[in-house]
């Protein structure tokens, strides 16, 4: 927790300063769950404001502190999922865009000592975002907070109040499905791009 | 690492894989919130409120207004009732029987006619 129980049972209350520091303190992980989560950065600031909305008037319904950030999680993963539903231009890639960025990787070999270069980035988000444009919605945000946000099986499963091997074997088959979809990516012959 | 080895073994795939997460991660860092972040919300939130508040209100109109009806409602149907004449409290078998007790007050004077005597001439 990155704020005490006492903040969030006075935001809960009504006190719109408490809230305010709430937002404050969860602002910035949460745009970045969100960023990666829509892939759009212009509309990260505006879901993120939902987001915040939403648990402005949902407070009271929390029962119990403890739970503030599973519920915080799950306003914004539901915010996310309205976003995507709402767009319906999530990156379409499937194999046979892959392979196109397969082609344009290949160009771009010169570059690939310099790993952190702002070229290198914007091809690694394209190359994820097409990996995860292989799922669904659903799967590709599950995915994303398990593989990308980190969260443990157990944080996720308060998110999504699902038994927790009914998550395994989705979030299992997920990966299958990115892992074939990396796998198509391998060239023919040649060495690979570290 | 962007690309996996040509025919690399599934788990070390799996390894990239992983390693490929991590690294868009890193390549995503938590963007800052602009100035206007916060001034947005509670716009956003104020607005919120006062439609709330509109449909509140307007509920609650509608809840007086029909405690009110009801209220004109038990009046008028409590109010009239004095008024009513006793015909119409009786049952209807207390009417009939007050019909069949006057009826019976009433003489008949019938004369015994034959039957040969009537004929439809007569009748009309």
């Amino acid at each position: 927790m990155l704020v005490d129980f006492e903040l969030i049972n006075l935001a809960r209350e009504g006190d719109d300063a408490a809230f305010g520091e709430v937002v404050r303190v969860y602002r910035k992980r949460i745009f970045g769950t969100i960023a990666r989560l829509i892939g759009r950065p212009e509309d990260v600031e505006d879901v993120g404001q939902e987001v915040f909305l939403r648990l402005y008037f949902s407070l009271d319904q929390l029962r119990s502190p403890a739970m503030f950030e599973p519920w915080l999680y799950r306003l914004t993963v539901n915010a996310a999922y309205d976003y995507l539903r709402r767009q319906r231009r999530r990156p379409e890639a499937r194999m046979a865009d892959l392979s196109e960025q397969q082609v344009q990787m290949a160009d771009a070999r010169a570059s690939r000592q310099e790993a952190r270069s702002e070229q290198d980035k914007r091809r690694l988000r394209d190359m994820v975002a097409g990996l995860l444009g292989t799922l669904s919605e659903q799967d590709r945000i599950l995915l994303t907070l398990k593989e990308i946000e980190g969260l443990s099986l157990k944080e996720i499963e308060k998110i999504y109040r699902v038994n927790e091997n009914a998550l395994k074997v989705r979030l299992f088959r997920a990966r299958q499905r990115v892992l074939k979809a990396y796998a198509g990516l391998a060239p023919a012959g040649g060495p690979a791009q570290a | 690492m962007l690309r996996p080895e040509p025919e690399a073994p599934n788990g070390r795939l799996e390894t990239e894989l992983s390693r490929l997460f991590v690294n868009y991660r890193e390549a995503l860092p938590d963007p800052e919130p602009t100035p206007g972040f916060m001034p947005g919300l509670w716009r956003r939130i104020d607005s919120r409120r006062s439609s709330t508040g509109d449909l509140r209100r307007l509920a609650q109109g509608f809840v007086t207004a029909a405690a009110l009806l009801s209220l004109l409602i038990g009046i008028f149907l409590t109010l009239p009732q004095g008024r009513v004449s006793a015909f119409y409290s009786n049952t209807y078998l207390e009417i009939l029987a007050a019909d069949a007790d006057q009826s019976q007050g009433v003489p008949v004077d019938l004369e015994m006619v034959p039957v040969e005597a009537i004929s439809y001439e007569r009748a009309q």
